[in-house]
Protein backbone atom coordinates (compact mmCIF):
# COMPACT_ATOMS: atom_id res chain seq x y z
CA UNK A 1 0.00 0.00 0.00
CA UNK A 2 1.71 3.16 -1.21
CA UNK A 3 0.65 6.66 -2.11
CA UNK A 4 3.50 9.05 -2.73
CA UNK A 5 2.23 11.75 -0.42
CA UNK A 6 2.21 11.51 3.36
CA UNK A 7 -0.98 11.55 5.36
CA UNK A 8 -3.29 10.19 2.68
CA UNK A 9 -4.28 7.09 4.63
CA UNK A 10 -1.78 4.40 3.63
CA UNK A 11 -1.25 3.25 7.18
CA UNK A 12 -4.91 3.55 8.06
CA UNK A 13 -5.81 1.36 5.11
CA UNK A 14 -2.99 -1.16 5.67
CA UNK A 15 -3.91 -1.61 9.31
CA UNK A 16 -7.60 -1.99 8.77
CA UNK A 17 -7.30 -4.19 5.68
CA UNK A 18 -5.13 -6.42 7.84
CA UNK A 19 -7.84 -6.50 10.50
CA UNK A 20 -10.59 -7.35 8.02
CA UNK A 21 -8.55 -10.13 6.45
CA UNK A 22 -7.71 -11.58 9.87
CA UNK A 23 -11.35 -11.38 10.95
CA UNK A 24 -12.21 -13.29 7.78
CA UNK A 25 -10.11 -16.14 9.13
CA UNK A 26 -6.91 -15.50 7.20
CA UNK A 27 -3.47 -15.52 8.79
CA UNK A 28 -2.14 -12.04 8.19
CA UNK A 29 1.12 -10.24 8.83
CA UNK A 30 1.10 -6.47 8.55
CA UNK A 31 4.54 -5.05 7.83
CA UNK A 32 5.52 -1.47 8.46
CA UNK A 33 8.24 -0.50 6.00
CA UNK A 34 8.09 3.17 6.89
CA UNK A 35 11.35 3.10 8.84
CA UNK A 36 11.46 6.86 9.12
CA UNK A 37 7.91 7.41 10.23
CA UNK A 38 6.57 4.22 11.74
CA UNK A 39 2.90 4.36 12.73
CA UNK A 40 1.36 1.03 11.88
CA UNK A 41 1.79 -0.30 15.43
CA UNK A 42 -0.31 2.56 16.80
CA UNK A 43 -3.17 1.92 14.36
CA UNK A 44 -3.11 -1.72 15.43
CA UNK A 45 -3.03 -1.14 19.18
CA UNK A 46 0.55 -2.29 19.83
CA UNK A 47 1.91 0.62 21.88
CA UNK A 48 5.56 -0.40 22.33
CA UNK A 49 6.70 -3.00 19.82
CA UNK A 50 9.52 -5.10 21.25
CA UNK A 51 11.02 -5.86 17.84
CA UNK A 52 11.33 -4.00 14.57
CA UNK A 53 12.01 -4.48 10.90
CA UNK A 54 15.15 -2.42 11.45
CA UNK A 55 16.55 -5.36 13.41
CA UNK A 56 16.33 -7.34 10.20
CA UNK A 57 17.63 -4.52 8.01
CA UNK A 58 20.63 -4.01 10.32
CA UNK A 59 21.31 -7.74 10.42
CA UNK A 60 20.61 -8.06 14.15
CA UNK A 61 17.87 -10.58 13.53
CA UNK A 62 18.21 -12.89 10.52
CA UNK A 63 14.77 -14.45 10.90
CA UNK A 64 11.94 -12.13 9.86
CA UNK A 65 9.34 -14.50 11.32
CA UNK A 66 10.67 -13.82 14.81
CA UNK A 67 9.96 -10.13 14.40
CA UNK A 68 6.25 -10.70 13.82
CA UNK A 69 4.54 -9.67 17.05
CA UNK A 70 1.11 -10.60 18.28
CA UNK A 71 -1.51 -7.85 18.06
CA UNK A 72 -4.81 -7.51 19.93
CA UNK A 73 -6.46 -8.91 16.80
CA UNK A 74 -6.39 -12.72 16.64
CA UNK A 75 -4.75 -13.97 13.46
CA UNK A 76 -3.02 -10.66 12.78
CA UNK A 77 0.66 -10.19 13.51
CA UNK A 78 2.78 -7.13 13.08
CA UNK A 79 6.31 -6.42 11.95
CA UNK A 80 6.79 -2.92 13.33
CA UNK A 81 9.30 -0.32 12.17
CA UNK A 82 10.15 1.49 15.37
CA UNK A 83 13.63 2.37 16.72
CA UNK A 84 15.13 2.50 13.29
CA UNK A 85 18.68 3.48 12.37
CA UNK A 86 17.82 6.88 10.95
CA UNK A 87 21.14 7.37 9.19
CA UNK A 88 20.50 4.38 6.89
CA UNK A 89 16.84 3.60 7.35
CA UNK A 90 16.18 1.56 4.22
CA UNK A 91 18.08 -1.61 3.30
CA UNK A 92 20.49 -1.44 0.36
CA UNK A 93 19.47 -3.10 -2.89
CA UNK A 94 20.92 -6.49 -1.99
CA UNK A 95 19.38 -6.63 1.46
CA UNK A 96 16.11 -5.45 -0.04
CA UNK A 97 15.93 -8.47 -2.31
CA UNK A 98 16.45 -10.70 0.72
CA UNK A 99 13.74 -8.85 2.59
CA UNK A 100 11.28 -9.18 -0.29
CA UNK A 101 11.95 -12.91 -0.46
CA UNK A 102 11.62 -13.24 3.31
CA UNK A 103 8.26 -11.44 3.15
CA UNK A 104 7.09 -14.00 0.62
CA UNK A 105 8.17 -16.82 2.93
CA UNK A 106 6.35 -15.56 6.02
CA UNK A 107 4.09 -18.35 7.27
CA UNK A 108 0.73 -16.70 6.60
CA UNK A 109 -1.96 -16.19 3.95
CA UNK A 110 -1.58 -12.44 3.44
CA UNK A 111 1.20 -9.95 3.95
CA UNK A 112 0.05 -6.33 4.00
CA UNK A 113 2.99 -4.02 3.39
CA UNK A 114 2.58 -0.44 4.48
CA UNK A 115 4.88 1.85 2.49
CA UNK A 116 6.19 5.19 3.61
CA UNK A 117 5.64 8.48 1.80
CA UNK A 118 7.81 9.50 -1.12
CA UNK A 119 9.17 7.46 -4.01
CA UNK A 120 12.37 6.11 -2.50
CA UNK A 121 13.78 3.18 -4.49
CA UNK A 122 13.05 0.84 -1.58
CA UNK A 123 9.45 2.04 -1.30
CA UNK A 124 8.93 1.55 -5.02
CA UNK A 125 10.36 -1.99 -4.77
CA UNK A 126 8.02 -2.90 -1.93
CA UNK A 127 5.14 -1.56 -3.98
CA UNK A 128 6.13 -3.54 -7.07
CA UNK A 129 6.77 -6.78 -5.22
CA UNK A 130 3.15 -7.27 -4.17
CA UNK A 131 0.59 -9.43 -5.91
CA UNK A 132 -1.63 -6.38 -5.53
CA UNK A 133 -0.27 -2.85 -5.61
CA UNK A 134 -2.55 -0.32 -3.98
CA UNK A 135 -2.07 3.39 -4.48
CA UNK A 136 -3.92 5.62 -2.04
CA UNK A 137 -4.74 9.24 -2.75
CA UNK A 138 -6.77 12.11 -1.38
CA UNK A 139 -9.07 14.05 -3.68
CA UNK A 140 -6.62 16.96 -3.51
CA UNK A 141 -4.22 18.32 -6.15
CA UNK A 142 -1.10 17.73 -4.04
CA UNK A 143 -1.96 14.12 -3.40
CA UNK A 144 -2.93 13.34 -6.99
CA UNK A 145 0.27 14.97 -8.19
CA UNK A 146 2.41 12.84 -5.88
CA UNK A 147 0.47 9.72 -6.75
CA UNK A 148 1.29 10.22 -10.44
CA UNK A 149 4.89 10.93 -9.51
CA UNK A 150 4.99 7.69 -7.58
CA UNK A 151 3.35 5.69 -10.36
CA UNK A 152 5.80 7.15 -12.83
CA UNK A 153 8.75 6.16 -10.66
CA UNK A 154 7.26 2.70 -10.15
CA UNK A 155 6.64 2.27 -13.85
CA UNK A 156 10.17 3.12 -14.87
CA UNK A 157 11.63 1.03 -12.07
CA UNK A 158 9.49 -1.90 -13.17
CA UNK A 159 10.85 -1.50 -16.72
CA UNK A 160 14.44 -1.15 -15.58
CA UNK A 161 14.16 -4.49 -13.80
CA UNK A 162 12.39 -6.16 -16.74
CA UNK A 163 14.86 -5.09 -19.42
CA UNK A 164 17.80 -7.42 -20.01
CA UNK A 165 20.26 -5.43 -22.09
CA UNK A 166 22.49 -2.99 -20.30
CA UNK A 167 22.11 -0.23 -22.86
CA UNK A 168 18.31 -0.48 -22.74
CA UNK A 169 18.36 -0.36 -18.95
CA UNK A 170 20.58 2.68 -19.15
CA UNK A 171 18.05 4.35 -21.44
CA UNK A 172 15.25 3.56 -18.98
CA UNK A 173 17.27 5.06 -16.14
CA UNK A 174 17.83 8.14 -18.26
CA UNK A 175 14.08 8.45 -18.79
CA UNK A 176 13.50 8.40 -15.02
CA UNK A 177 15.00 11.85 -14.90
CA UNK A 178 12.00 13.99 -15.75
CA UNK A 179 14.28 16.58 -17.32
CA UNK A 180 16.09 14.11 -19.51
CA UNK A 181 17.53 15.64 -22.66
CA UNK A 182 16.02 13.05 -25.00
CA UNK A 183 12.54 14.43 -24.50
CA UNK A 184 11.17 11.18 -23.08
CA UNK A 185 8.08 12.30 -21.23
CA UNK A 186 5.73 9.36 -21.29
CA UNK A 187 6.06 5.59 -21.26
CA UNK A 188 4.94 5.79 -24.90
CA UNK A 189 8.00 7.88 -25.76
CA UNK A 190 10.21 5.41 -23.95
CA UNK A 191 8.63 2.45 -25.68
CA UNK A 192 9.41 3.96 -29.08
CA UNK A 193 13.02 4.47 -28.04
CA UNK A 194 13.33 0.92 -26.73
CA UNK A 195 11.72 -0.55 -29.85
CA UNK A 196 14.16 1.34 -32.00
CA UNK A 197 17.08 -0.01 -29.95
CA UNK A 198 15.94 -3.62 -29.83
CA UNK A 199 12.60 -5.07 -30.99
CA UNK A 200 12.90 -8.02 -28.60
CA UNK A 201 13.23 -5.68 -25.62
CA UNK A 202 10.34 -3.68 -27.07
CA UNK A 203 8.10 -6.73 -26.88
CA UNK A 204 9.25 -7.37 -23.32
CA UNK A 205 8.44 -3.75 -22.53
CA UNK A 206 4.87 -4.10 -23.78
CA UNK A 207 4.47 -7.39 -21.92
CA UNK A 208 5.69 -5.81 -18.67
CA UNK A 209 3.46 -2.81 -19.21
CA UNK A 210 0.45 -5.13 -19.29
CA UNK A 211 1.39 -6.64 -15.96
CA UNK A 212 1.87 -3.28 -14.30
CA UNK A 213 -1.59 -2.88 -12.81
CA UNK A 214 -1.82 -0.55 -9.82
CA UNK A 215 -5.14 -0.38 -7.98
CA UNK A 216 -6.43 3.03 -7.01
CA UNK A 217 -8.04 3.87 -3.69
CA UNK A 218 -9.40 7.38 -3.13
CA UNK A 219 -9.50 8.10 0.58
CA UNK A 220 -11.55 10.69 2.46
CA UNK A 221 -14.03 11.34 -0.32
CA UNK A 222 -16.67 13.93 0.52
CA UNK A 223 -18.65 14.30 -2.67
CA UNK A 224 -19.80 12.43 -5.74
CA UNK A 225 -17.14 14.34 -7.68
CA UNK A 226 -14.45 12.95 -5.37
CA UNK A 227 -15.71 9.45 -6.12
CA UNK A 228 -15.33 10.10 -9.85
CA UNK A 229 -11.69 11.09 -9.42
CA UNK A 230 -10.72 7.42 -9.38
CA UNK A 231 -12.22 6.92 -12.84
CA UNK A 232 -10.47 9.98 -14.17
CA UNK A 233 -7.11 8.90 -12.80
CA UNK A 234 -7.64 5.49 -14.35
CA UNK A 235 -8.39 7.18 -17.64
CA UNK A 236 -5.26 9.28 -17.45
CA UNK A 237 -3.17 6.23 -16.59
CA UNK A 238 -4.47 4.50 -19.68
CA UNK A 239 -4.04 7.43 -22.03
CA UNK A 240 -0.92 9.00 -20.66
CA UNK A 241 0.99 6.06 -19.19
CA UNK A 242 -0.54 3.33 -21.32
CA UNK A 243 -1.13 1.55 -18.04
CA UNK A 244 -4.23 -0.38 -17.05
CA UNK A 245 -4.87 0.82 -13.52
CA UNK A 246 -7.90 -0.45 -11.67
CA UNK A 247 -10.21 1.68 -9.55
CA UNK A 248 -10.42 -0.53 -6.51
CA UNK A 249 -12.56 1.73 -4.37
CA UNK A 250 -12.92 4.72 -2.12
CA UNK A 251 -13.37 5.49 1.55
CA UNK A 252 -15.66 8.19 2.81
CA UNK A 253 -14.37 10.95 5.02
CA UNK A 254 -15.48 9.91 8.47
CA UNK A 255 -14.80 11.28 11.96
CA UNK A 256 -14.77 7.71 13.23
CA UNK A 257 -11.27 7.33 11.75
CA UNK A 258 -9.96 10.12 13.94
CA UNK A 259 -11.71 8.60 16.90
CA UNK A 260 -9.96 5.30 16.23
CA UNK A 261 -6.50 6.79 15.92
CA UNK A 262 -6.99 8.80 19.11
CA UNK A 263 -8.00 5.57 20.82
CA UNK A 264 -4.90 3.95 19.19
CA UNK A 265 -6.97 1.00 18.07
CA UNK A 266 -8.16 -0.34 14.71
CA UNK A 267 -11.19 1.44 13.30
CA UNK A 268 -12.73 -1.95 12.61
CA UNK A 269 -12.76 -2.59 16.38
CA UNK A 270 -13.63 0.88 17.64
CA UNK A 271 -16.38 1.68 15.15
CA UNK A 272 -17.16 -1.43 13.12
CA UNK A 273 -20.43 0.01 11.79
CA UNK A 274 -18.97 3.36 10.78
CA UNK A 275 -19.05 4.44 7.19
CA UNK A 276 -15.28 4.22 6.76
CA UNK A 277 -15.22 0.71 8.26
CA UNK A 278 -17.89 -0.41 5.83
CA UNK A 279 -15.89 0.95 2.90
CA UNK A 280 -12.70 -0.75 4.08
CA UNK A 281 -14.56 -4.06 4.31
CA UNK A 282 -15.75 -3.53 0.79
CA UNK A 283 -12.25 -2.95 -0.51
CA UNK A 284 -11.08 -6.08 1.34
CA UNK A 285 -13.93 -8.07 -0.17
CA UNK A 286 -12.93 -6.99 -3.65
CA UNK A 287 -9.34 -7.99 -2.97
CA UNK A 288 -10.41 -11.38 -1.65
CA UNK A 289 -12.65 -12.02 -4.61
CA UNK A 290 -9.67 -11.33 -6.81
CA UNK A 291 -11.68 -9.91 -9.69
CA UNK A 292 -11.12 -6.59 -11.38
CA UNK B 1 -1.90 -2.53 -36.49
CA UNK B 2 -3.43 -0.50 -33.73
CA UNK B 3 -1.17 1.70 -31.69
CA UNK B 4 -1.95 1.64 -27.96
CA UNK B 5 -1.16 5.33 -27.76
CA UNK B 6 -3.35 6.49 -30.61
CA UNK B 7 -6.93 5.68 -29.69
CA UNK B 8 -9.83 5.76 -32.10
CA UNK B 9 -12.82 7.93 -31.29
CA UNK B 10 -14.50 5.20 -29.26
CA UNK B 11 -11.39 4.50 -27.24
CA UNK B 12 -10.91 8.18 -26.71
CA UNK B 13 -14.28 8.30 -24.98
CA UNK B 14 -13.78 4.92 -23.32
CA UNK B 15 -16.88 3.33 -24.81
CA UNK B 16 -17.69 0.21 -26.80
CA UNK B 17 -18.40 0.33 -30.50
CA UNK B 18 -22.09 -0.38 -29.86
CA UNK B 19 -22.51 2.23 -27.11
CA UNK B 20 -25.98 3.77 -26.93
CA UNK B 21 -26.51 7.55 -27.12
CA UNK B 22 -26.99 7.62 -23.32
CA UNK B 23 -23.71 5.81 -22.76
CA UNK B 24 -21.99 8.12 -25.19
CA UNK B 25 -23.37 11.16 -23.40
CA UNK B 26 -22.26 9.89 -19.98
CA UNK B 27 -18.80 8.94 -21.21
CA UNK B 28 -18.36 12.32 -22.85
CA UNK B 29 -19.29 14.13 -19.63
CA UNK B 30 -16.87 12.10 -17.52
CA UNK B 31 -13.89 12.27 -19.87
CA UNK B 32 -14.50 15.97 -20.53
CA UNK B 33 -14.46 16.61 -16.78
CA UNK B 34 -11.14 14.76 -16.46
CA UNK B 35 -9.53 17.30 -18.76
CA UNK B 36 -11.35 20.37 -17.51
CA UNK B 37 -9.25 23.39 -16.52
CA UNK B 38 -9.51 22.74 -12.80
CA UNK B 39 -9.45 18.94 -13.03
CA UNK B 40 -7.68 17.19 -10.17
CA UNK B 41 -6.91 14.23 -12.36
CA UNK B 42 -4.89 16.01 -15.01
CA UNK B 43 -3.70 19.41 -13.89
CA UNK B 44 -0.30 18.23 -12.64
CA UNK B 45 0.45 16.23 -15.78
CA UNK B 46 -0.68 18.49 -18.56
CA UNK B 47 -0.20 22.13 -19.34
CA UNK B 48 -3.27 24.14 -20.23
CA UNK B 49 -2.47 23.84 -23.92
CA UNK B 50 -2.20 20.05 -23.73
CA UNK B 51 -5.46 19.79 -21.84
CA UNK B 52 -7.17 22.09 -24.33
CA UNK B 53 -5.92 19.93 -27.19
CA UNK B 54 -7.33 16.81 -25.57
CA UNK B 55 -10.65 18.56 -24.92
CA UNK B 56 -10.79 19.50 -28.56
CA UNK B 57 -10.26 15.90 -29.60
CA UNK B 58 -12.96 14.77 -27.19
CA UNK B 59 -15.36 17.36 -28.53
CA UNK B 60 -14.68 16.26 -32.08
CA UNK B 61 -15.16 12.60 -31.13
CA UNK B 62 -18.45 13.42 -29.48
CA UNK B 63 -19.55 15.53 -32.41
CA UNK B 64 -18.98 12.67 -34.83
CA UNK B 65 -20.39 9.88 -32.68
CA UNK B 66 -23.49 11.74 -31.57
CA UNK B 67 -24.54 12.25 -35.18
CA UNK B 68 -25.94 8.93 -36.48
CA UNK B 69 -24.96 9.63 -40.09
CA UNK B 70 -21.43 10.74 -39.34
CA UNK B 71 -21.07 7.89 -36.87
CA UNK B 72 -22.09 5.35 -39.52
CA UNK B 73 -19.55 6.82 -41.94
CA UNK B 74 -16.88 6.75 -39.26
CA UNK B 75 -17.69 3.13 -38.35
CA UNK B 76 -17.35 2.18 -41.99
CA UNK B 77 -13.94 3.88 -42.14
CA UNK B 78 -12.79 1.85 -39.12
CA UNK B 79 -13.65 -1.42 -40.79
CA UNK B 80 -14.09 -4.40 -38.50
CA UNK B 81 -17.50 -5.63 -37.39
CA UNK B 82 -20.53 -3.74 -38.68
CA UNK B 83 -22.27 -1.44 -36.21
CA UNK B 84 -25.11 -2.85 -34.15
CA UNK B 85 -28.52 -2.51 -35.79
CA UNK B 86 -30.28 0.71 -34.98
CA UNK B 87 -33.00 0.17 -32.42
CA UNK B 88 -34.98 3.00 -33.89
CA UNK B 89 -37.61 3.24 -31.17
CA UNK B 90 -37.12 5.69 -28.34
CA UNK B 91 -36.38 4.19 -24.91
CA UNK B 92 -39.59 2.96 -23.29
CA UNK B 93 -38.41 4.15 -19.85
CA UNK B 94 -40.25 7.42 -20.16
CA UNK B 95 -43.58 5.66 -20.28
CA UNK B 96 -42.87 3.01 -17.67
CA UNK B 97 -41.38 5.23 -15.02
CA UNK B 98 -43.46 5.73 -11.89
CA UNK B 99 -44.75 9.15 -11.00
CA UNK B 100 -42.03 11.50 -9.73
CA UNK B 101 -39.71 11.42 -7.97
CA UNK B 102 -38.06 8.57 -9.80
CA UNK B 103 -34.55 7.23 -9.70
CA UNK B 104 -31.95 9.71 -10.84
CA UNK B 105 -29.89 8.54 -13.80
CA UNK B 106 -26.63 7.29 -12.21
CA UNK B 107 -23.52 9.14 -13.37
CA UNK B 108 -21.36 6.15 -12.54
CA UNK B 109 -22.10 2.68 -13.84
CA UNK B 110 -20.18 -0.56 -13.93
CA UNK B 111 -18.43 0.05 -10.63
CA UNK B 112 -18.63 -3.36 -8.99
CA UNK B 113 -18.28 -4.52 -5.44
CA UNK B 114 -19.42 -1.43 -3.57
CA UNK B 115 -23.06 -2.39 -3.17
CA UNK B 116 -24.42 -2.41 0.37
CA UNK B 117 -25.32 -5.76 1.88
CA UNK B 118 -28.38 -6.61 3.94
CA UNK B 119 -26.30 -6.58 7.14
CA UNK B 120 -25.50 -2.90 6.79
CA UNK B 121 -27.85 -0.69 8.76
CA UNK B 122 -30.44 1.37 6.89
CA UNK B 123 -29.22 4.69 8.18
CA UNK B 124 -28.28 8.10 6.84
CA UNK B 125 -24.82 6.91 5.92
CA UNK B 126 -26.34 4.20 3.78
CA UNK B 127 -28.31 6.74 1.81
CA UNK B 128 -25.14 8.68 1.21
CA UNK B 129 -23.20 5.57 0.23
CA UNK B 130 -25.80 4.71 -2.37
CA UNK B 131 -25.69 8.26 -3.68
CA UNK B 132 -21.90 8.31 -3.88
CA UNK B 133 -21.76 4.95 -5.61
CA UNK B 134 -23.96 6.37 -8.34
CA UNK B 135 -21.89 9.54 -8.52
CA UNK B 136 -24.89 11.73 -7.81
CA UNK B 137 -24.49 15.09 -6.07
CA UNK B 138 -26.83 16.31 -3.31
CA UNK B 139 -27.91 19.16 -5.56
CA UNK B 140 -29.10 16.76 -8.22
CA UNK B 141 -31.32 14.97 -5.69
CA UNK B 142 -32.61 18.30 -4.43
CA UNK B 143 -33.46 19.25 -8.00
CA UNK B 144 -35.44 16.07 -8.63
CA UNK B 145 -37.18 15.81 -5.25
CA UNK B 146 -37.63 19.55 -4.68
CA UNK B 147 -36.36 18.97 -1.15
CA UNK B 148 -34.05 21.56 0.33
CA UNK B 149 -30.46 20.26 0.03
CA UNK B 150 -29.83 21.21 3.64
CA UNK B 151 -32.50 18.74 4.75
CA UNK B 152 -31.00 16.08 2.49
CA UNK B 153 -27.68 16.58 4.24
CA UNK B 154 -29.40 16.36 7.62
CA UNK B 155 -30.83 13.01 6.52
CA UNK B 156 -27.38 11.72 5.59
CA UNK B 157 -25.83 13.03 8.78
CA UNK B 158 -28.82 11.95 10.85
CA UNK B 159 -29.09 15.37 12.41
CA UNK B 160 -32.54 14.47 13.64
CA UNK B 161 -32.89 17.58 15.79
CA UNK B 162 -32.63 19.80 12.74
CA UNK B 163 -35.19 17.92 10.67
CA UNK B 164 -38.91 18.76 10.66
CA UNK B 165 -41.77 16.59 11.96
CA UNK B 166 -41.61 12.85 11.34
CA UNK B 167 -44.30 12.91 8.68
CA UNK B 168 -42.15 15.19 6.52
CA UNK B 169 -39.02 13.18 7.16
CA UNK B 170 -40.84 10.07 5.99
CA UNK B 171 -41.54 11.81 2.70
CA UNK B 172 -37.94 12.99 2.39
CA UNK B 173 -36.49 9.53 3.00
CA UNK B 174 -38.93 7.92 0.59
CA UNK B 175 -38.02 10.34 -2.18
CA UNK B 176 -34.28 10.16 -1.49
CA UNK B 177 -34.29 6.35 -1.44
CA UNK B 178 -36.02 6.21 -4.84
CA UNK B 179 -33.53 8.65 -6.32
CA UNK B 180 -30.57 6.44 -5.48
CA UNK B 181 -32.22 3.18 -6.49
CA UNK B 182 -33.08 1.92 -2.99
CA UNK B 183 -36.42 0.36 -2.12
CA UNK B 184 -38.31 2.77 0.17
CA UNK B 185 -40.16 -0.15 1.77
CA UNK B 186 -36.85 -1.42 3.13
CA UNK B 187 -35.26 1.91 3.93
CA UNK B 188 -38.04 3.96 5.48
CA UNK B 189 -39.19 1.83 8.46
CA UNK B 190 -35.71 1.32 10.00
CA UNK B 191 -34.79 4.92 9.30
CA UNK B 192 -37.96 6.21 10.98
CA UNK B 193 -37.20 3.92 13.91
CA UNK B 194 -33.79 5.56 14.27
CA UNK B 195 -35.44 8.96 14.19
CA UNK B 196 -37.98 7.97 16.81
CA UNK B 197 -35.29 6.50 19.08
CA UNK B 198 -33.17 9.62 18.77
CA UNK B 199 -36.06 11.94 19.58
CA UNK B 200 -37.61 9.88 22.33
CA UNK B 201 -35.57 11.11 25.29
CA UNK B 202 -36.69 14.67 24.64
CA UNK B 203 -39.10 15.71 27.36
CA UNK B 204 -42.50 17.09 26.35
CA UNK B 205 -42.93 14.71 23.41
CA UNK B 206 -42.85 17.44 20.79
CA UNK B 207 -40.25 16.33 18.33
CA UNK B 208 -40.35 19.38 16.06
CA UNK B 209 -37.95 22.17 16.73
CA UNK B 210 -39.94 24.98 15.19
Amino acid sequence: VAGGKGGVGKTFLSANLGVVLARAGRRVVAVDTDLEGANLHTWLGVPHPSASLSDYVAGREPDLTRLALETPVPGLRLVAATHSHLATPQPDAERRVELLLALRRLPCDYVVVDCGAGAHAATVDYFLSGDESLIVMHPEPTSVENAYGFLRAAFFRCMEVAMRKDEVRARVREAMDQRNTRGIRTPGDLLREVEAMDPEEGRRFVETMRRFAPRIVVNEVESAEDVKLGFQVRLVCRRFFGVEADYLGYVNRDDAVREAVLARRPLLDVRPQSDAAIYVRRIARKLLEGGR
Amino acid sequence: MKNAFEPDLYELLEIERDASPTELERAYRITRAAWADDSLATYSLFGEDDAAAVRERLDRAYEVLSDPERRARYDASLGGPPPAPDEGVPAPELVERPVAPAQVEPEITGFEGFEDSDDDPYDGARLRRARMRHGIGIDRIAEVTKINPTYLRFLEEEQFDDLPAAVYVRGFVTAYARCVGLDPARVVPPFMERLRAAREPEPGGRPERR
